[in-house]
């Protein structure tokens, strides 16, 4: 399954296989660091707003593929907040790969990123903060990083094939 | 010289970032006026951005989540941008901390704030990301310089005399000085003690849904 997870309300661009769509349907609470997804119900968020299971979904994917206005580098406060809430996708007990602490699977699937990013002024500076921390996400989610990409602006988007 | 320190953590109590401030202070107190403000939530106040506007740096605390900046804050830095304050002689420092060991693990989340400074218009002066984060709420007070948070405690008092003079330092990146090892296995023990405290298992930290 692909899993995306956008900032376009009126996501419209044709996606071949079987896939799932988050984007924003009703305002998101943004995660408040109870850590109740590791404690309370583990692997689901505790905030019930339609947004709790995105660490479900991605247990169920082999692609997440994050389409997102650039904001300093980063994704956009609502991809954010998507991927915030989604912490309980791992598991909170800790590992060391590559000399570094991470966190251990809760599930086995491995994930492969994309992200197509856009705005109308990404610096060069930004679009590499961007690109890091698309890597940095592959090593905490122990997956791969696929495609990272810059637009000026959504209409440029549609040509993508997802 | 008035200096906001802004609490960037979701958290209204408890926080690491609240604890980082507290320590900043007694660094920074007795040399410049101190401005609390509250990034707790997604929205900046009328009231917070007049704050804002009268002092001259910026000392932003705030978790590493996800590899980045938590979304709420990452909507205020938003709002900062489209604000257009007229105050553009401020300076901007950052103090990432994180659950990880090792504080370079902040890295990227320091770069969005300092990317951020260039689209706002406002100066970066460097900041500090501090691994082992998850467990300085938690630690008991210890004497300015000593004990487990004596690398925090120094690069707070270093990043003090840049913040006073106005001055830009590089990223330094450090960690609490407790053993790796150690510090995984207190946080391991800390969420089988906090499940059992919520009526679970153990092993239901391990829990799938199909
Ligand atoms: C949603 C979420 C995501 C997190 N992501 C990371 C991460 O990518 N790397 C890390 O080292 N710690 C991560 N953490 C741990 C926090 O950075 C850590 O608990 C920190 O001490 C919280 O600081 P605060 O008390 O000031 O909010 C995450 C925590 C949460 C709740």
């Amino acid at each position: 399954m692909k899993l995306i997870i956008t900032d376009i309300k009126d996501f419209n661009i044709p996606i071949q296989e079987e896939h799932k769509i988050i984007s924003p349907q009703g305002d998101i609470r943004n995660c408040i660091g109870c850590f109740g997804c590791w404690v309370k119900t583990p692997g689901k968020c505790v905030i019930h707003d339609g947004y709790e299971e995105t660490g479900i979904d991605m247990s169920k994917c082999t692609e997440m593929i994050l389409i997102s206005e650039c904001c300093y580098g980063s994704v956009s406060p609502f991809v954010k907040a998507v991927q915030d809430r989604a912490l309980s996708y791992i598991h909170p007990d800790f590992v060391i790969r590559k000399g570094e602490m991470h966190h251990k699977r809760r599930y086995e699937n491995v994930i492969s990123i994309s992200a197509y990013f856009y705005g109308d002024n990404i610096t060069e500076t930004e679009k590499e903060t961007a690109r890091n921390i698309i890597e940095a996400n592959a090593d905490n989610y122990c997956g791969l990083v696929k495609n990272v990409q810059f637009y000026k602006t959504v209409k440029e988007l549609e040509d993508i094939t997802l | 010289m008035k200096i906001a320190l802004i609490n960037g953590s979701p958290k209204v109590n408890n926080s690491a970032s609240g604890v980082i401030l507290e320590d900043l202070k007694y660094y920074i107190s007795e040399k410049a006026e101190i401005l609390d403000i509250d990034f707790h939530k997604s929205v900046v106040s009328e009231e917070q951005l007049k704050i804002l506007n009268s002092a001259e740096a910026w000392v932003f605390a705030y978790p590493l989540y996800v590899d980045g900046i938590p979304s709420h804050l990452l909507s205020c830095l938003v709002q900062l941008e489209k604000a257009r304050l007229q105050n553009h002689n401020i300076h901007i420092y950052g103090i990432v901390n994180c659950g990880f060991y090792e504080g370079i693990q902040a890295e990227f989340a320091l770069k969005i704030l300092q990317n951020w400074c260039i689209k706002a218009g406002f100066t970066w002066g460097g900041g500090i990301g501090i691994g082992g984060g998850g467990c300085l709420s938690m630690m008991p007070k210890t004497k300015y310089g000593q004990g487990p948070k004596a690398p925090i405690h120094k690069a707070l008092e270093l990043i003090t005399d840049k913040i006073i003079r106005h001055e830009t330092q590089e990223n330094n990146y450090v960690s609490v000085a407790f053993p790796r090892f150690l510090y995984k296995m207190a946080a391991e023990m800390g969420w089988r003690q906090l499940i059992k405290y919520n009526g679970g298992k153990a092993k239901d930290l391990k829990k799938q849904w199909k």
